[in-house]
């Protein structure tokens, strides 16, 4: 038995998969979606596949998950809930209910995304009814009601967008990153990636593309489901 | 690929309202007589909204928002500190019951492992047993080079680009481990295992790639 492990991967210490980044390996910057770190080993596995390992104790996974969506929660906090403290009160609900419920979700129900969004929504809900206070956005507008869902379906669709974005490969996932999470132009794309410009405005069409093509199918599937 | 690329490609950044002037003014007046890409800009508008309206609707949380979460939720298999003795007869315990269990378990799939040039005379089988939470992987190899200092082995679940990791292990002088490990159970569904040497703390599959095969049902 030598070399016997008696425990597979997912039980390696924190640090072991710590410190670099989701987007750019090279260090040009992380994935706000991600709050600055990522975990490579899981690109383009599919959040259904990462809650069924957090159901079975994988905290890479659970972190995997937490990537993709905790600034996505943390966003809808800070909308809808109007301060920072709430707000991460509202991830840390979040994410200790994903972590807690995994073994419950079901894939053949809802995708992670729409269970995510349900779980968001909800305990936002219970914060602002402990609050029990009116709140409402930072542009001044009321937020949703206690018991009143998502009326526009703004949020929902982000969560979906979120999960569409997972999908994508790391180098089309890294182009619309750094465009539209850091706001940066094509040519500072180029210049932080040692890529061509042509070939930065290329990508950005195919990962547009890619984007649209992962939406399209999700969008499908999950009105299928309804 | 080209500097210059045609004017389909520039439809993305079109869409999205980056393009220099003449550009812009290149691609309108070519979607002005084609049909195709005018379609194409208007899938692609839709992403770009999409995606807008994500980022305008996220914000990175704080930095150390995550070790709180890690901190708060609830270790599945928390246990007290007890003394090493009793560690000691409870691990040979485990490791007796896993035996006994994993060779009452069905096998699902297996895998014979082929090595690479790293390692020519290495060689290993991989076989799948159980199910849902019982389900199991035993790994089998030889003629692995002995781990040097800091240095490891992963085995990988592998479909196209994606990789799982199914566990780490290190090999001494002989070469040759025997490893029972929890695998996901959906494992089964990956067409193929791999096993690389890992140096770093990067938590990716290395490059240098020891043994990989095919894992078929069984």
């Amino acid at each position: 038995m030598e070399g016997l492990v008696s425990c597979s991967a997912l039980r390696l210490a924190p640090d072991h998969w710590r410190g670099w980044d989701i987007i750019c390996s090279e260090g040009t910057g992380g994935s706000v979606l991600a709050g600055g770190r990522g975990r490579l080993w899981m690109d383009r596995v599919k959040d259904e596949v990462l809650v069924q390992r957090v159901a079975s104790g994988d905290e890479r996974a659970f972190s995997g998950l937490y990537d993709r969506y905790a600034g996505l929660v943390y966003g809808t906090g800070l909308r809808y809930l109007g301060d920072r403290g709430t707000a991460e009160e509202l991830v840390q609900d979040v994410f200790t209910s994903v972590w807690k419920s995994a073994g419950g979700f079901d894939p053949a129900r809802a995708s992670f995304a729409t269970w995510v969004y349900r779980i968001t929504r909800n305990r936002a809900t219970d914060l602002i009814r402990r609050r029990k206070a009116r709140v409402r956005t930072v542009e001044g507008e009321p937020l949703f009601e206690p018991g009143e869902t998502d009326p526009s379906g703004d949020l929902s669709r982000n969560f979906d967008v979120a999960a569409a974005l997972s999908r994508l490969t790391p180098v089309h996932r890294e182009v619309l990153v750094l465009a539209y999470f850091h706001g940066f132009s094509q040519r500072e794309i180029s210049d932080r990636t040692a890529t061509p410009l042509g070939t930065v405005k290329s990508r950005t069409t195919a990962a547009l593309r890619a984007l649209r093509e992962t939406m399209g199918f999700d969008e499908d599937r999950f009105s299928a489901d309804e | 690929m080209s500097e210059h690329p045609d004017t389909r490609d520039l439809l993305g950044p079109y869409v999205m309202g980056t393009l220099e002037p003449y550009e812009n003014r290149e691609v309108e007046d070519h979607l002005q007589g084609c049909a195709s890409c005018r379609e194409e800009a208007q899938d692609l508008r839709l992403a770009h909204e999409r995606l807008a309206d994500l980022a305008y609707g996220t914000t990175a949380p704080p930095e150390d928002l995550e070790a709180r979460v890690l901190a708060g939720i609830p270790r599945r298999r928390a246990g007290r500190r007890v003394p090493s003795w009793v560690a000691a007869v409870a691990a040979a315990f485990c490791v007796l019951a896993v035996i006994t269990a994993f060779n009452l378990l069905e096998d699902q799939a297996a895998a014979t492992l082929n090595p690479t040039g790293r390692a020519p005379d290495a060689g290993g089988e991989v076989s799948l047993r159980g199910t849902g939470e019982n389900t199991e992987l035993r790994l089998e190899a030889w003629g692995l080079p002995p781990c040097k200092s800091e240095q490891y082995y992963e085995l990988w679940l592998v479909e196209g680009d994606e990789r799982v990791s199914a566990g780490t292990f290190t090999v001494g002088e002989s070469g040759r481990v025997d490893v029972t490990l929890n695998a996901p159970n959906f494992a089964a569904s990956y067409p193929r295992v791999g096993v690389t040497a890992e140096y770093d703390k990067d938590p990716r599959a290395s490059d240098a790639k020891m043994l990989s095969g095919e894992l078929h049902d069984l």
